[in-house]
């Protein structure tokens, strides 16, 4: 009852103030605006986009991509520093699954993700799935899917004419990676020609050298940089 | 034939109490930051307009001048296709709506009683040279950079809010003749 | 999280230009509700006797900083993609003496006298024409200052960062700052107007 009363005669601008310093108090212990290191698991809404595998994009695609020069993604290498140094696909930065928070990522990022196979790319996919990230995607296959698919893509014994059109696209995407498609028409370098079970039977002696550019230690350059101070 | 109402409706209206005008302008910055993820701004857009006249002029001297440069981008948008000049188009409109309302647009001069019309106007010309000089050295005027950077507890904001208050008091007693 | 809108994608660069319309719209329209559009009544608060722009600006600073803060701390706003101009501490303090000066010898700041010229004051239109032509100077010489003034770069530091304090408590404490300030100013208005009337 005093309070009311109180309230009533105060003037509208002691009031706003009451508001203010109502406001003020509580943000001591209101808790961190930048979300802090706490995760929120939509459990549903996950599991719902590895169902419709809306979760991964395939090897061809991102080669596509890369070719394109787009740079409204973000290639990530989780793998060690020296496997980085070894080989990466081109674009890509090197950040290990506990620097992903750090790194400086941002929300609203396209960002792709990929290591040797599968399992640690999953394992970040689900960290920054489960920190907010909007548009996170796997590599489908990791690595090893990319050499097989780009870098060196086979074709069967009897490729059927959509096989064979496949093909020779593929095997452009791959020379421009330094690749070796298998079992070309010709000016290929001799390896032993197999069929689909290309895969076992290729010494790969090196990786391609790379000399496209890498991904380098920051962000892409993204053409005229918006503008948004004052 | 004009009654006692209909002069009242014509002069001009009282100015808001600050503190609403206050929390209006607040919920406007604070729009800015949830639909554009920035804040406002003032200064930036009259150095884009300033960049492209100058392009326009005299392109040879823009291309070799870094900050003209900024301002002019890599040739992909126009320079005038820039947030901060629609925004502050918007300012005039905004303003003219809010002196119409009040009846409160005028052609006239503000200033204090001892100072002539031709002092003042060139006193407002020279304090907005110096003010541009000020605004592009801090990168922002008062609007993006002290109530921008200030809500967002941006720390050069505040230094620079609290020097735009130490500059306009110490310099205050030499301009006593313009406004009191 | 979803806002900032923009950011998320939620439209493209040429709606935003409307957007940058409205909302400028919306902050020209507060200025001069404020009666920023007038020369005399910014000055006067470089004299004690109408603390006007400190008010409007105080109250805008945090009435814009508590609704950052909740809406982020409500998941809503995504504070991480929000623009914060990276700090030139020397050139920043440099800055806001020239530009404080400028206040009180033009009367006006950028974005007041847009809304004093588009209410027909002349000396805005005079003042705007001084901002180019400062702007100008600047383009010109910048060859000379360029060096401060990417000087005592600290890159992005918000004033939490700075004292390791909390964001909230930061939060309480400006509140509690502006509240003194106005209480201050009304003071100092009211000593003002006295002292006048005794005059």
């Amino acid at each position: 009852m005093k309070i009311a009363e109180a309230l009533q005669k105060m003037s509208l601008n002691a009031r706003l103030a009451a508001l203010l310093l109502l406001f003020g108090f509580i943000a001591i212990f209101a808790g961190d605006p930048y979300g802090g290191d706490k995760t929120e698991i939509d459990a549903r809404e996950l599991a719902l986009i590895v169902d419709k595998q809306v979760d991964h994009v395939a090897a061809a695609e991102l080669a596509d991509w890369i070719i394109q020069n787009r740079s409204d993604y973000r290639l990530i290498d989780l793998r060690t520093e020296k496997e980085y140094g070894e080989y990466h696909i081109p674009t890509s930065e090197n950040i290990t699954l506990a620097g992903l928070t750090d790194a400086g990522l941002q929300r609203n990022e396209k960002i792709v993700l990929y290591s040797e196979g599968g399992i640690h790319s999953a394992q970040a996919w689900f960290l920054l799935k489960a920190r907010g990230y909007k548009a996170v995607y796997m590599l489908f296959g990791g690595l090893e899917e990319w050499k097989d698919k780009v870098l060196y893509p086979a074709v069967p014994e009897n490729p059927t004419p959509e096989q064979r059109v496949a093909f020779a696209k593929i095997k452009e995407v791959s020379t421009y990676f330094g690749g070796t498609p298998q079992n070309g028409a010709a000016a290929v370098t001799a390896q032993p020609q197999t069929g689909a079970t290309a895969v076992t039977a290729q010494p790969q002696t090196a990786l391609p050298k790379l000399s496209l550019p890498a991904g380098g230690t920051g962000p892409k350059p993204q053409g005229k940089k918006k503008k948004e101070g004052c | 034939m004009s009654s006692p109402h209909q002069a009242d409706d014509f002069a001009p209206k009282p100015y808001w109490n600050p503190y609403l005008s206050g929390i209006g302008l607040g919920l406007v910055l604070l729009a800015s930051f949830v639909i554009m993820g920035r804040g406002l701004g003032a200064s930036g857009a009259f150095s884009s307009v300033v960049a492209y006249g100058m392009h326009q002029a005299a392109p040879q001297h823009t291309s070799t001048n870094a900050f003209y440069a900024e301002y002019l981008g890599d040739g992909t948008t126009h320079p005038l296709k820039d947030w901060l000049v629609f925004e502050v188009i918007g300012v005039f409109v905004g303003g003219f709506i809010s002196g119409k309302l009040g009846n409160r647009i005028k052609g006239k001069i503000e200033k204090g009683p001892r100072i002539s019309n031709r002092g003042r106007l060139l006193y407002a010309f020279l304090g907005g040279g110096l003010m541009a000089i000020g605004a592009k050295l801090a990168r922002g005027c008062t609007s993006g950079q002290a109530l921008t950077g200030g809500a967002l507890l941006n720390f050069g904001s505040w230094a620079f809010m609290i020097s735009v208050f130490i500059g306009g008091y110490a310099f205050a007693y030499f301009m006593r003749r313009q406004w009191l | 999280m979803s806002a900032p809108f923009y950011k998320y994608g939620l439209f493209n660069d040429e709606v935003s230009l409307i957007v940058a319309v409205f909302i400028g719209i919306g902050f020209g329209f507060f200025l001069e509700r404020a009666g920023f559009g007038n020369g005399r009544k910014l000055a006067a608060q470089f004299y004690f006797s109408d603390m006007t722009v400190l008010k409007v600006m105080f109250t805008a600073i945090v009435t814009a900083m508590v609704g950052v803060y909740y809406l982020s701390v409500l998941g809503v706003l995504d504070l991480s993609l929000v623009y914060i101009n990276p700090t030139y501490l020397a050139p920043q303090i440099a800055g806001g003496l020239i530009l404080g000066i400028g206040f009180v010898v033009g009367g006006y700041c950028p974005g007041t006298a847009c809304v004093s010229a588009s209410t027909g004051r002349y000396d805005g239109w005079a003042y705007v024409g001084g901002l180019f032509g400062g702007i100008l100077v600047f383009g010109e010489v910048f060859k000379l200052v360029e060096k401060f003034y990417v000087s005592t770069a600290m890159g992005k530091v918000t004033l939490p960062q700075l004292l390791h304090l909390p964001y909230g408590l930061m939060v309480f404490l400006v509140c509690v700052m502006a509240l003194g300030a106005f209480a201050a100013a009304e003071w100092g208005e009211k000593k003002m107007a006295a002292k006048r009337e005794g005059e």
